[in-house]
């Protein structure tokens, strides 16, 4: 489990800000204590715990954290806006062959080519959104859909971009060349994007974007321009995406085309709903769970053995642990908590920020996935 | 006015349609019709499911290709053992088993949940199953059985065609005529018709539409079962989520060509699109578009439709 807190680090440091609550509340001396205490586990985990570690597993950490910006870019869509992406891979995948590309075939530094690939992902998302997000909801979740599909069998297949069968090289950036350097490098991204998330939603256009989630019709009557500012928060999540498909592809050293697929797309929504929704502590904790699914398996073979107890169920491989686990949780928190892990976790983000322990408070006012509109 | 649209529907489909045959006929790509046809009526079946499960529960049923990749897979395993006729009948069954399943456990927790949860839901249980075959079985494609052992062609239109797919074709005219009767003068059928209309004025007259919504998914996943079994043989071989791949999007489209709301327009659709993929993979002017044409001009079509005219070729406006 060590790996999984691992990861909740750098959310929860940026995670909940003081809404309301109770101003009046100050936590004692030992209550600051007790906070520190844990900060200080929460950063060992993160920033100490990998070190030394073998490069398959640091590999798989920075997968896990990379996940998370993916995650955040969904959540940007999703949470934000309540328009649904199932074509994410493509601007993942895209933006991997990108910065790929530019790296290996252009001989350029690995910067130009992570900033290619945000530039690209926030343009594809530009162009499909000026076409399609006139039309929304379902039928746009319906287009998304279909457009991971064309890249899939279309762009995926440009010998040019992808390297043909065997795929892209795409080397370490130097300075970068280890992989436990590689995986601070993942993980200041990820603070950065993390940041960015948290600035956007504090402007103006940040709050017009939840008014235009919880009820586009009155937002758009208080001058909210709706479709300009759900263009913007794609482009965002485009650019988001873009961002992980790079720093996903240098840390591989080698893109393929068929990594990218219907699938993955879904794993990609499924690990932002099950971490909740609007919960960026969530969010990043659920995604980097969903990248660890298999390693984990391989850890704790309790939960392998678990599941072989089924009668004729062949051994679970990590690849596909993910594929039918991920379905099942996700069927459990729609039905069950609708706000995934960012609701269960609430307490103790509110506990970490000064506040007062309150098992009860769920926030469940604010995380509902069932204000994503249709 | 309202007759004033509907007639402009006709007129485009009606000139949609011309256009394409002149096209074909003009480019030679005859076999491209007749293959298109017989494909686009399986993407027809597909979508008349999407439609039905739309119109009575107001989600995109992403599952939807599920329903038939569960059957294909129950076929394979039992042509082994059992003629081909209970084979079948055991793939269909397990469709519509798949079908209630899903609606009892994953619909009805969420029947006044917003429709995008649900359709994440529906989603995620594409994904389980497509999960499940690929945990089970293997992850590659494998050649299933077919109808008709023969290989006996004939000839349509100038065009040989094999067995197999005339029977596929005569089927789905057959279920077309069922599907309209049962529509058209069944009491369950008008019920269904009904609560996809108004729910409530359908629970005034007695009628449960939760009760309702069962049949709806089962006759959909029926469908979608029916869709499978027939056209998947066709393609030589199948792997994990087959119909979710590569029938999906097309019944998707064919679905909105008929604004997601009319069922002859759904199944006309289905054909229009498997003509255009037909034409698309064939035709040598797109021969320079990397991997499939197909799946590119699908996506522009659905595009297209969606901008221009969301309310489809047959549908209503507003």
């Amino acid at each position: 489990m060590a790996v999984e807190t691992a990861s909740r680090g750098p959310a929860a440091e940026t995670g909940e800000t003081v809404e309301g609550g109770e101003p009046s509340f100050r936590p004692s001396p030992i209550g600051w204590l007790a906070r520190g205490i844990v900060w200080a586990a929460i950063a060992w985990l993160v920033l100490i715990f990998p070190l030394g570690r073998e490069a398959f597993e640091l590999q798989r950490y920075s997968e896990a954290v990379i996940f998370g910006i993916i995650g955040l870019s969904l959540n940007v869509l999703l949470g934000y806006v309540g328009q649904i992406s199932l074509g994410h891979q493509a601007f993942v995948g895209i933006g991997a062959f990108t910065s790929a590309y530019i790296v290996t075939e252009q001989n350029l530094s690995f910067w130009v080519g992570v900033a290619a690939a945000v530039a690209v992902g926030g343009l594809q998302a530009l162009v499909l959104g000026g076409v399609s997000l006139r039309i929304t909801g379902l039928y746009f979740a319906l287009v998304t859909l279909a457009y991971g599909l064309v890249a899939e069998k279309n762009i995926f297949q440009i010998q040019e971009l992808t390297g043909g069968g065997l795929g892209q090289p795409a080397p370490k950036p130097k300075g970068f060349e280890s992989d436990f350097r590689y995986y601070y490098l993942c993980l200041v991204f990820l603070a950065i994007v993390l940041w960015v998330d948290w600035r956007m939603m504090r402007t103006k256009s940040g709050r017009a974007l939840l008014a235009l989630r919880e009820n586009p019709r009155v937002a758009s009557t208080f001058g909210v321009n709706v479709r300009l500012l759900t263009l913007f928060a794609f482009v965002v999540s485009g650019a988001f995406a873009g961002l992980g498909g790079a720093l996903l592809a240098h840390n591989d050293t080698r893109v393929s085309p068929e990594t990218w697929s219907f699938n993955l797309a879904l794993i990609f929504v499924i690990m932002t709903v099950v971490g909740g929704l609007r919960s960026r502590a969530g969010v990043v904790i659920g995604s980097a769970f969903f990248a660890l699914i298999g390693y984990l398996l391989d850890k704790f073979t309790i939960l392998q053995d678990g599941l072989n107890a089924i009668p004729g169920a062949p051994d679970l491989s990590p690849e596909i642990a993910r594929l039918v686990i991920g379905p099942v949780l996700l069927l459990l928190t729609l039905t069950l908590t609708p706000g995934g892990i960012g609701q269960q976790i609430r307490p103790i983000v509110r506990w970490l920020t000064g506040h007062r322990f309150d098992l009860k408070d769920r926030g469940l006012k604010e995380v509902q996935i069932s204000d994503v509109r249709a | 006015m309202d007759r004033l649209r509907e007639r402009q529907g006709q007129v485009i489909t009606a000139a949609v349609i011309t256009l394409l045959v002149l096209v074909l006929l003009a480019t030679g790509e005859k076999e491209s019709l007749v293959i298109g046809v017989i494909t686009g009526s399986a993407y027809g079946f597909l979508a008349l499911g999407l439609v039905l499960i739309y119109k009575s529960s107001g989600v995109f049923n992403f599952a939807q290709g599920e329903f038939g990749t569960v059957a294909v897979y129950t076929l394979y395993l039992l042509h082994f053992d059992v003629p081909y006729g209970f084979a079948l009948l055991g793939a269909l069954g397990v469709a519509v088993l798949m079908g209630v399943v899903v609606e009892r456990l994953v619909v009805r927790p969420l029947f006044d949940a917003p429709r995008v949860t649900l359709l994440v839901a529906t989603a995620g249980v594409a994904l389980l199953s497509i999960a499940v075959q690929i945990w089970f079985g293997e992850a590659t494609a494998r050649p299933v059985g077919r109808a008709l052992p023969t290989l006996d062609r004939f000839t349509v239109l100038g065009v040989q065609i094999s067995d197999q797919r005339l029977l596929l074709l005569g089927a789905l005219a057959i279920l077309a005529g069922l599907l309209a009767w049962f529509f058209n003068k069944t009491n369950l059928g008008l019920a269904i018709l009904g609560s996809s209309q108004e729910p409530t004025a359908t629970e005034l007259m007695g009628i449960s539409v939760k009760r309702l919504s069962t049949i709806v998914w089962a006759l959909a996943a029926l469908l979608g079962g029916l869709a499978g079994v027939l056209a998947v043989p066709e393609t030589g071989g199948f792997a994990p989520g087959v119909l979710t791949v590569a029938f999906l999007i097309p019944a998707f489209t064919a679905a909105v060509l008929g604004g997601m709301t009319s069922l002859p327009g759904a199944f006309l659709g289905g054909v229009i699109v498997g003509v255009v993929e037909a034409v698309a993979t064939s035709a040598p002017i797109f021969e320079d578009i990397p991997g499939s044409p197909g799946t590119l001009l699908v996506f522009v079509v659905l595009l297209i439709v969606l901008v221009a005219r969301p309310q489809g070729l047959l549908g209503k406006a507003g």
